[in-house]
C-alpha cells in the first residue's frame, strides 16, 4: 500500500511517516502544494492524506485535482480549522475524510486504514490477524473459524486494535475513536475498560489467544 | 427623564414666576392707575360742588347732606388744607352686599361755617375693568405660554431628530456588523461633528473587534499544529518498549495534558465563534432528536452510575439553532447532569414546545449566581476533567441567540432551564 503525505510541518510529517511505516506502508511525503500536485500528477497512490493550509496553495485544490485525475485514491484532508464549511467543502469535493489537528496517529491509522479497505475491494475485503478473522461487509468476527458475536463498541474495538496492530494505544484515543470528542463533557472514560474485558473475555472463549495486552496506565498494545 | 421633557419643563419651571410677576405688575399698575383716575374726577366733583355751594348763599343756610355720593355736614374740626383719599366699602341695600368706593373727604370753609366734605365714586364698574383686563391678560399670557410651548417643543423635535436617529443607529449597533454603519449628514454643525466622532468611532471599533477576531482565530488555529505536533511525537515515543512503566506514565500525563490544552483552545475559539455569530440559524431544528442522540452516546456513563433517567420530550418542539450549537448545547447541560450526579441519582429532561428543562440531583452546593457562567469557575477541584467553559458557552450561546438561560437549586435537585424568546 503506498501512500503520499502532504503536509508543511516537517516535524509532524516524520511522526505521521515514522507511525504509518511501521504499520507496515509505502510512504512518500511533499512540503508543499507544488510538490504535492506533481506526486499526484506522476505516481499513483492508495491513499492520501493533505494538508488543507499549505505553503503555495490549498490542499482542496489537491482533492480536485485528483478527482480530475479520475484517481481511485482514498483522500483524507487533515486541518488545524475546525471548520464545519472546511469539512463540508472538503467530503463535497470527494475528499474520503476529515481530520482535525491535533489528532492520535492511531487515528489516522485507523481511518487509513477503513478507507484502503472500502476502496480497494469495495468494502469486501477480509482482515485477518492470525487466528482471526473479520468479514467487514457483514460485521462478522470469526476466531478459530467459530462465530463470535460482538456489541458494536466491541467490534469497532477490534477494528481499532487491528489497524493499530503492535502499538501502543491511548485511553484517549479509544475514547474519542469510540464516542468523539464531545465525550468529554460528560466525564471519565475509565468504562472502556469494561468494553476491553467483555472483547477479551470472547475471544478467550472461542480459543484465541489473548493479544490484548494492558500497558499499565497508559493503555493497551494489540498483538 | 427625555431631554425634550427636561428642556420643556425648565423653560416651564422659569417662565411661570416670570409670567405671575407680570401679571402681579400689570394688575397693580392697573389698580394704581384707576385709583389715581378716579381720584382726579373726585378732586374735579370737589371743585365743582364747592364752586356749586358758594353761590347759593341766599338765606345762609346750613347745608347737610347725605347721601352715598355725596355727603356734606357742618363741623366744628379745623379746616383741611388737603383732601385724604381712602377706599371704603359701604353697604348697598337693594343686592345686600358691600360695594368698594373711592372716597374723598376733607373739611372745608363755606362762608365761614366749616363742614365735612365726602364725596364716594363707586368702584364696581372699574373694579370690573380691572378683572377683566386681567382675565384677558392671563389668557394672553396662557396663551402665549402654550404656544410657546408646543412651538419650543416641535422645534426642539425637530432640532433633535437627527440626534434621536444617530442615536438609534448605535444602539442596534452589533460588533459583527459595524461596518455597514453611516451616520448621515445633518444641517446641525454639533450634530455632524458628533456623526463624524461616531463614524470613526465605530469604523475604530470595528477595526479592532476584526484584528481581535482574526488574532483568536489565528491564534487558536496556530496553536493547533505544534500541538499536533508534540502530540504526535509523544505518541511515537510511547511505543518505544525500552521505556520503563514510570517514565512511560510520565509521558502518558504530558499526552493527556497535551489533549486537555487543545481541548481548551477549541472551547475558547467557540467561544469567540458563538460571540461573533459565526453559526447562522439555519432550518428549525428538532431538539428531541438532538437530545435522544446524546442520552445514547452517554448510554454507558449513565448506566455506570445507574443514573435514572426521567424525560418527556415535545417531539415537534423546534429551536431555531445552528445544528453544531444544539449538539453544544445538549452535550454540555446533559454532560454536565450526569458528570455531577451521584450514583443512583436522577435526571430529568423535560422538553416542552419552547422551553427545555434539564434538572439533575448532586451532591454538590448550589453554585453561587456571581460564579454561575464564569469562565474557569469550576465547581469542584476534583473534576479536573472540566475545563470550566461548558456553562459559559452555553450562557453565550443563550445571550448571543436570545435564548433566556435560568438555574434553580432546591434540596439536592440542580436545575437549568433554557427558554426560546
Amino acid at each position: 500500500m503506498k501512500l503520499l503525505i502532504i503536509e508543511d510541518e516537517p516535524v509532524l510529517r516524520d511522526s505521521i511517516l515514522e507511525y504509518l511505516e511501521r504499520q507496515g506502508y509505502i510512504c512518500e511525503s511533499a512540503n508543499d502544494f507544488k510538490q504535492g500536485l506533481e506526486k499526484v500528477r506522476e505516481f499513483d497512490y492508495d491513499c492520501i492524506v493533505a494538508d488543507i493550509t499549505l505553503p503555495l496553495g490549498n490542499g482542496l485544490d489537491i482533492v480536485k485535482e485528483l478527482k480530475s485525475l479520475e484517481s481511485h485514491a482514498g483522500i483524507i484532508i487533515i486541518s488545524a480549522k475546525d471548520a464545519l464549511e472546511d469539512k463540508l467543502k472538503g467530503l463535497e469535493l470527494g475528499a474520503d475524510d476529515y481530520l482535525t489537528k491535533p489528532f492520535h496517529l492511531s487515528e489516522l491509522n485507523a481511518r487509513i486504514n477503513a478507507i484502503l479497505r472500502r476502496k480497494n475491494f469495495d468494502g469486501n475485503t477480509i482482515i485477518r490477524f492470525n487466528e482471526i478473522t473479520v468479514i467487514p461487509a457483514s460485521q462478522t468476527v470469526l476466531v478459530n473459524n467459530n462465530s463470535i458475536s460482538l456489541t458494536g463498541k466491541e467490534y469497532q474495538l477490534l477494528l481499532y486494535f487491528i489497524a493499530n496492530q503492535r502499538r501502543v494505544v491511548t485511553k484517549s484515543a479509544l475514547a474519542s475513536h469510540l464516542w468523539g470528542d464531545e465525550y468529554d463533557s460528560a466525564g471519565s472514560y475509565d468504562f472502556i475498560y469494561t468494553h476491553i474485558k467483555n472483547l477479551r473475555k470472547k475471544m478467550l472463549e472461542a480459543n484465541g489467544e489473548d493479544y490484548i495486552n494492558t500497558v499499565y496506565g497508559t493503555g493497551y498494545r494489540f498483538g | 427623564m427625555k431631554l425634550l421633557t427636561k428642556t420643556t419643563l425648565y423653560f416651564l419651571l422659569i417662565m411661570l414666576p416670570v409670567f405671575t410677576a407680570g401679571a402681579f405688575f400689570l394688575y397693580n399698575r392697573f389698580n394704581k392707575e384707576i385709583k389715581h383716575e378716579t381720584d382726579e374726577e373726585l378732586l374735579n366733583d370737589q371743585l365743582e360742588w364747592v364752586r356749586y355751594l358758594d353761590t347759593t348763599s341766599a338765606g345762609n343756610p346750613v347745608f347737610r347732606i347725605s347721601t352715598p355720593e355725596f355727603n356734606i355736614r357742618p363741623v366744628d374740626a379745623p379746616v383741611q388744607r388737603k383732601p385724604r383719599f381712602t377706599t371704603v366699602d359701604i353697604y348697598q341695600e337693594p343686592e345686600d352686599t358691600y360695594a368698594p368706593f373711592r372716597q374723598l373727604s376733607q373739611v372745608i370753609t363755606v362762608r365761614d361755617q366749616h363742614y365735612e366734605l365726602i364725596i364716594r365714586k363707586s368702584l364696581i364698574e372699574k373694579d370690573d375693568l380691572v378683572k377683566n383686563i386681567i382675565h384677558v391678560m392671563l389668557l394672553a399670557f396662557g396663551g402665549l405660554l402654550v404656544f410657546a410651548l408646543v412651538s419650543n417643543w416641535l422645534i426642539s423635535r425637530k432640532i433633535w431628530k437627527p440626534f434621536y436617529r444617530s442615536l438609534d443607529q448605535i444602539q442596534q449597533l452589533q460588533l459583527n456588523k459595524l461596518a455597514k454603519v453611516i451616520f448621515e449628514q445633518t444641517p446641525t454643525y454639533e450634530f455632524n461633528q458628533l456623526n463624524s466622532s461616531l463614524t470613526s468611532m465605530t469604523a475604530r471599533m470595528y477595526q479592532d473587534y476584526l484584528n481581535m477576531k482574526e488574532l483568536t482565530e489565528d491564534a487558536a488555529h496556530e496553536m493547533q499544529t505544534p500541538l499536533a505536533i508534540a502530540q504526535s511525537k509523544l505518541e511515537l515515543l510511547l511505543q518505544d518498549e525500552s521505556l520503563t512503566a514510570a517514565q512511560q506514565r510520565n509521558i502518558l500525563l504530558s499526552y493527556d495534558e497535551l489533549q486537555r490544552l487543545s481541548r481548551l483552545n477549541h472551547s475558547l475559539l467557540l467561544l469567540a465563534k458563538i460571540e461573533n455569530r459565526q453559526f447562522p440559524v439555519s432550518a428549525p431544528l428538532k431538539l428531541a432528536a438532538v437530545i435522544r442522540k446524546y442520552l445514547q452516546l452517554f448510554e454507558e456513563l449513565i448506566a455506570e452510575k445507574q443514573l435514572t433517567i426521567n424525560s418527556q420530550l415535545d417531539e415537534e418542539s423546534e429551536w431555531p439553532l445552528h445544528p453544531a450549537l444544539a449538539d453544544l448545547l445538549i452535550s454540555n447541560l446533559l454532560g454536565n447532569a450526569i458528570k455531577y450526579n451521584y450514583a443512583g441519582g436522577e435526571i430529568t429532561l423535560l422538553l416542552a414546545a419552547r422551553s427545555l428543562q434539564i434538572s439533575n440531583t448532586s451532591e454538590l452546593a448550589a453554585i453561587p449566581a456571581d460564579q454561575l457562567y464564569q469562565r474557569f469557575k469550576k465547581q469542584q477541584d476534583t473534576y479536573s476533567n472540566s475545563n470550566g467553559l461548558g456553562l459559559a458557552i452555553v450562557k453565550k450561546m443563550a445571550d448571543s441567540y436570545q435564548l433566556t438561560l435560568t438555574y434553580l437549586h432546591t434540596g439536592n435537585v440542580h436545575q437549568f432551564t433554557v427558554k426560546l424568546p
